[in-house]
């Protein structure tokens, strides 16, 4: 007997790690993705590898979440990611007060968190703002959306998935009120074919819900689009977090040999162009100017914009699996064969398709265990080749 | 915020179509890079149009196309410092690669070339800041040391190349042999070399790159190092590895 | 799938295409299409001194037909061709070898200096004669 064909619509984050642990579990996978790898939310985040602190006092299960999964990626994808810990600095006052709940929360949440002096911390990082009053480092790491996915997606494909880049869902194919395929445009030759599937997963991001209307169903999507600044030059070794509650532009992430200052959140109304507003641009450089004086200085070498797949009303129409992201199972809008994914981050991806494969295991009466936490990913460059 | 008002003369192919260049005119702010521009023309007036990007800030490589007949990122290209404010902008993919559609190239050899040159795209980081692969941006900074944390045995960050295959679509060698490892590689090659300590490692990269479409294939055209948009210097590190090449082979005299 | 082998010139031409390109192409170029015309030079210059092998006669009409301005310019050619190869070829030598790559474009434009330089002074005296 054949195994189930499950088909994933988008290649970003959601999508890769969750054809990564379907086609461990032996799903026959095909994904299904309009543009480049991460072409969408997931390509242009914030490239932050979360050890959970900028959670841990407000939201204690995504922290949590955050430092296992952080963890776990050390494992599965060592050569993919820069391991320079981070800071929690404290500017103001009221950054200060912030001190001992923080440490608080990381002692909670199992983040291992080191109290530091500030000449030590202006020491490790000569362009921090001279006026720190307090300093803690966490293990925050950094890496790159793109070859994260090319990771999940190459060892998917090693384990007989199918991935379709430049190929555009264009319809979906019903017999009464359930969804057995999908119709599929190839955007390189122009030309259309159905695939067939017993089930489809929507990782569609910030259009998941211009997928799903296609299959007559609706998810309370709002795309909410933030703002990034990289500099022209690296001016921290370690991720420069804000020590207080999260707020924009509170993160400095560095990477190779820029620096890159984020964010910031607007609603916006069409995902597929954003405007980016040139005062998001200048806070999000007078922000980063608190934590690093010397960004004022620095050149801008670019500056990003995409939006995230945030849900209006949580809980109502979702299943809601857990506090960072939602399965919407649109067998309760009558059409079977059809689940969206909606929210999550990349550092927790992996934990995301853990839980979506289970739900897709239990929707396909399949039996076998997730395997993603131990096996190391293959190597990204595999994927184009 | 003043718009711009710009003309793009953009390569199209599609299989079975002869390919042409398709023009377009959008209006972008003044401040906008040149992928915002391609991002507009496909967003407003053709859905057709198939192009590759994913980070938009110089780290995934993968949006590098021509323009007016130059390689480069146009992520980090401003519109402005391309357009001369009249003629069209030209986009053309990279040369030297099969096209598979529009601006978008097969890859495939470049990256078999970059697995078989077994470069780990992390390493240890300079010991002082600011980094940069433009000089122009940290001439004005003061550089600084910097000390590790303690529980730190060493800082590590990416190599400079993002694997854009600019420098493979630059060099003339590239163009007039197929199979020449090119300069990506060969930097790759001399960057493992440079990381390992291992004889049979090191023996394994550097017949690699001695052999017959490696480093003797180049001609000096330096094309690869003037177009990188990362700093890598792929024909400084050609000649780099020729050197070790012939110390060698004296040495085994 | 289906690609495309795009090129506007054919392969072998590609590395002519100097528009647009940087100083060391252009050194490239030149290197190349110098020593394509020193190729053709070498085969002309067996067929004249063949013609030593004619008699007297043969080589004094080829003596005569030398001391024609149009084939002293051609000489001049020869000269700038010899130089620019010669001495981009001391260039190409070096930072073969990783001596001088950092300042290749310097090397260049000095050593290109040098041969017009030496390319004047000389076609001086060769129309001088």
């Amino acid at each position: 007997m054949r195994s189930p064909q499950v088909l994933i619509v988008g290649a970003g984050s959601t999508g890769a790690a969750t054809a990564h642990d379907l086609a461990l579990r032996g799903f026959r996978v095909t994904v299904i993705e309009r543009g480049e790898v991460a072409s969408g939310t997931t390509g242009r985040n914030h490239c932050l590898l979360h050890s959970g602190g900028r959670y841990c006092v407000t939201d204690h299960e995504s922290a949590i979440e955050c430092i296992d999964e952080n963890l776990i990626l050390r494992k599965i994808m060592p050569d993919l990611l820069e391991l320079n810990d981070g800071l929690f600095v404290a500017i103001s006052e009221s950054d200060l007060a912030f001190k001992e709940r923080f440490l608080e929360g990381c002692a909670t949440c199992h983040i291992p968190a080191r109290d530091i002096p500030v000449k030590e911390v202006l020491a490790m990082e000569p362009f921090l703002n001279p006026g720190v009053l307090a300093a803690i480092q966490v293990p925050d790491g950094v890496f790159e959306p793109f070859r994260f996915c090319l990771a999940f997606l190459a060892t998917a494909r090693l384990h007989g998935a199918d991935v379709r880049t430049y190929s555009e869902v264009i319809g979906f194919v019903r017999s009464t009120n359930c969804v057995t395929g999908v119709k599929v445009q190839d955007r390189r030759t122009g030309k259309s074919e159905t695939i067939g599937a017993d089930l489809v997963v929507n990782a569609a991001g910030p259009w998941a819900a211009e997928i799903a209307a296609k299959a007559g169903v609706r998810i309370p999507e709002v795309p909410t689009a933030g703002v990034m600044v990289a500099l022209d030059c690296r001016l921290n070794n370690m991720v420069v977090n804000r020590l207080n509650k999260p707020s924009d532009g509170d993160i400095v992430v560095p990477q190779r040999a820029t620096s890159v200052i984020g964010t910031t959140s607007w609603v916006v109304e069409n995902p597929d162009l954003i405007s980016i507003p040139p005062e998001h641009v200048a806070r999000m450089i007078r922000q980063g100017e608190q934590l690093l004086p010397e960004v004022r200085n620095a050149p801008m070498r670019a500056k990003m914009a995409v939006a995230r797949p945030l849900i209006a009303r949580p809980g109502e129409d979702a299943r809601q699996v857990s506090r960072t992201f939602e399965c919407f199972d649109h067998a309760s809008d009558g059409v079977n064969g059809f689940i969206t994914i909606a929210g999550g981050k990349t550092t927790t991806a992996r934990a995301m398709a853990e839980r979506v494969a289970d739900i897709v295991c239990k929707k396909l009466d399949v039996d076998t265990p997730c395997t993603t936490r131990e096996l190391p990913l293959a190597s990204y460059r595999l994927f184009y080749q | 915020m003043n718009m711009l008002e710009v003309p793009l003369e953009i390569f199209r192919y599609k299989e079975g179509e002869p390919p042409h260049h398709d023009t377009f005119t959008v209006q972008v702010p003044e401040t906008a890079h040149v992928i915002d521009a391609i991002d507009a023309v496909w967003a407003m007036h053709d859905r057709s149009l198939v192009f590759r990007r994913a980070c938009h800030h110089s780290s995934c490589g993968s949006c590098s196309l021509r323009v007016n007949g130059v390689e480069m990122l146009p992520c980090i290209t401003r519109v402005k410092d391309v357009w001369d404010g009249r003629a069209p902008l030209r986009l053309d993919p990279l040369r030297n690669f099969p096209v598979v559609s529009d601006l978008v190239v097969d890859l495939s050899s470049f990256f078999q070339r970059m697995s078989a040159a077994e470069m780990t795209i992390t390493c240890d980081a300079e010991s002082s800041l600011p980094l940069s692969v433009d000089d122009f941006a940290v001439s004005k900074i003061p550089s600084r040391a910097v000390e590790l944390p303690v529980n730190l045995s060493r800082f590590n960050r990416f190599e400079n190349c993002i694997e854009c295959a600019i420098c493979m679509s630059a060099c003339p060698t590239m163009a007039t042999d197929e199979k020449f490892f090119g300069p990506a590689a060969l930097a790759a090659i001399f960057r493992a070399r440079q990381k390992t300590d291992s004889p049979a490692d090191v023996a394994h990269l550097l017949s690699l790159a001695d052999g017959e479409h490696g480093v003797w294939r180049c001609h000096s055209a330096f094309e690869c190092t003037a177009a990188c948009p990362q700093a890598v210097d792929p024909a400084g590190k050609i000649m780099a590895l020729r050197r070790e090449l012939i110390t060698r082979r004296f040495k085994k005299r | 799938m289906a690609t495309l082998n795009y090129s506007r010139i054919r392969r072998t031409g590609r590395w002519v295409d100097v528009r647009r390109r940087k100083l060391g192409m252009w050194a490239y170029a030149l290197n190349r299409i110098t020593g394509i015309g020193l190729v053709v030079y070498l085969y002309l210059h067996l067929g004249v001194l063949s013609m030593l092998a004619h008699g007297q006669s043969s080589w004094d009409s080829f003596t005569a037909l030398a001391r024609s301005p149009f084939y002293l310019a051609l000489d001049v050619i020869l000269l700038a061709i010899i130089l620019i190869h010669g001495l981009n070829g001391i260039r190409v030598a070096l930072t073969g070898f990783d001596i001088g790559v950092r300042v290749q474009k310097r090397l260049f434009v000095i050593l290109m200096l040098i041969a017009a330089a030496a390319l004047v002074v000389a076609a001086a005296k060769i129309f001088a004669v």
